[in-house]
């Protein structure tokens, strides 16, 4: 990383302030698929505005840029395993793509991603996020490992 | 007006964070499930504990949101068959691209081009949930249809 990485006792408790400012102000959860849906499903129906959890997603993607406005970036260069594995842009982009689909579509269907059902809903030990992080953990980590032994 | 404010601005808390410890970075994240590195795991860990406590504070001393007038409370789901599904499948994306919904609206603001594949691959598997959502079951349908 060419930027000092922020420590994780700062950056965790941070984020963990997030969902409990959500809460204090809003009394809603904090979830990033929640934001993403929220303006998809808007610009579905042609509605003008979004609701505050796509402001929520305009503030994630405007801290993103500030950040990189500041301290420059990105910290990384090609992508990970899959451009040091693959010289194809093609393929890496149709890679991404179904990835992304699974991510979108397993996360509305778990009701929630790392954010929504990892972080608000375990914190609430809803039994739901606790099963759902479980997996997705679980599977994350098996996948990583498998693509670790074929490349 | 406020509410929408203040949703931005804990949205750039959020935004900052992911892009400061580096969890926007495929790479960064991709060591943490190899278990190469304990940071994703620390990072994690010290976010639920904040939360689990933050908001059992909150709820015995602010009984209304701040904003919204609304009582603070929330509710608790039992685990059914989809949340196992989805997670699964979220996950095996997840392990392949080596980011989360989150990370993908940051690598955005990063203006990393990868991220242009991943939001049109994430944003078709939400497409075709609120699809499947919408469409009435087949029991329901109108025999017409069938016709």
């Amino acid at each position: 990383m060419e930027n000092p990485q922020l420590a994780w006792y700062i950056g965790g408790p941070v984020l963990g302030l997030c969902v409990v400012a959500m809460r204090w102000l809003l009394n809603e959860r904090l979830g990033a698929t929640g934001a993403w849906s929220d303006v998809i499903e808007r610009l579905q129906a042609r509605s003008v505005g979004f609701g505050t959890r796509g402001w929520m997603l305009i503030g994630l993607v405007a801290g993103a840029f500030g950040y990189l406005l500041v301290a420059g970036g990105p910290d990384f260069h090609g992508y990970g395993w899959l451009t040091d594995t693959f010289d194809s842009t093609v393929l890496i982009a149709a890679i991404l793509v179904v990835a992304g689909v699974l991510i979108g579509y397993g996360a509305k269907l778990a009701g929630g991603c790392t954010s929504g059902n990892g972080l608000s809903g375990t914190a609430i030990l809803s039994p739901a996020s606790l099963a759902a992080t479980a997996t997705f953990f679980a599977t994350g980590i098996a996948v990583s490992f498998v693509i670790k032994a074929l490349i | 007006m406020a509410t929408r404010a203040a949703a931005c601005l804990i949205g750039v808390v959020f935004g900052v964070v992911l892009s400061w410890t580096g969890l926007s970075s495929p790479e960064v994240l991709r060591e943490g499930l190899l278990f190469e590195s304990a940071y994703l795991y620390l990072f994690f860990a010290s976010a639920v504990m904040t939360a689990f406590i933050g908001l059992r504070v909150l709820k015995r001393r602010a009984p209304r949101a701040v904003l919204t007038g609304e009582p603070v409370a929330w509710t608790t789901a039992r685990p059914e068959r989809r949340h196992v599904v989805g997670a699964a499948l979220f996950g095996v994306g997840w392990g392949i691209a080596d980011v989360c919904p989150g990370p993908i609206a940051t690598q955005l603001g990063q203006g990393v081009p990868w991220a242009l594949a991943t939001t049109a691959g994430f944003v078709l598997g939400v497409v075709l949930y609120l699809g499947r959502e919408r469409a009435p079951a087949p029991a329901l349908r109108p025999a017409l249809e069938e016709g």
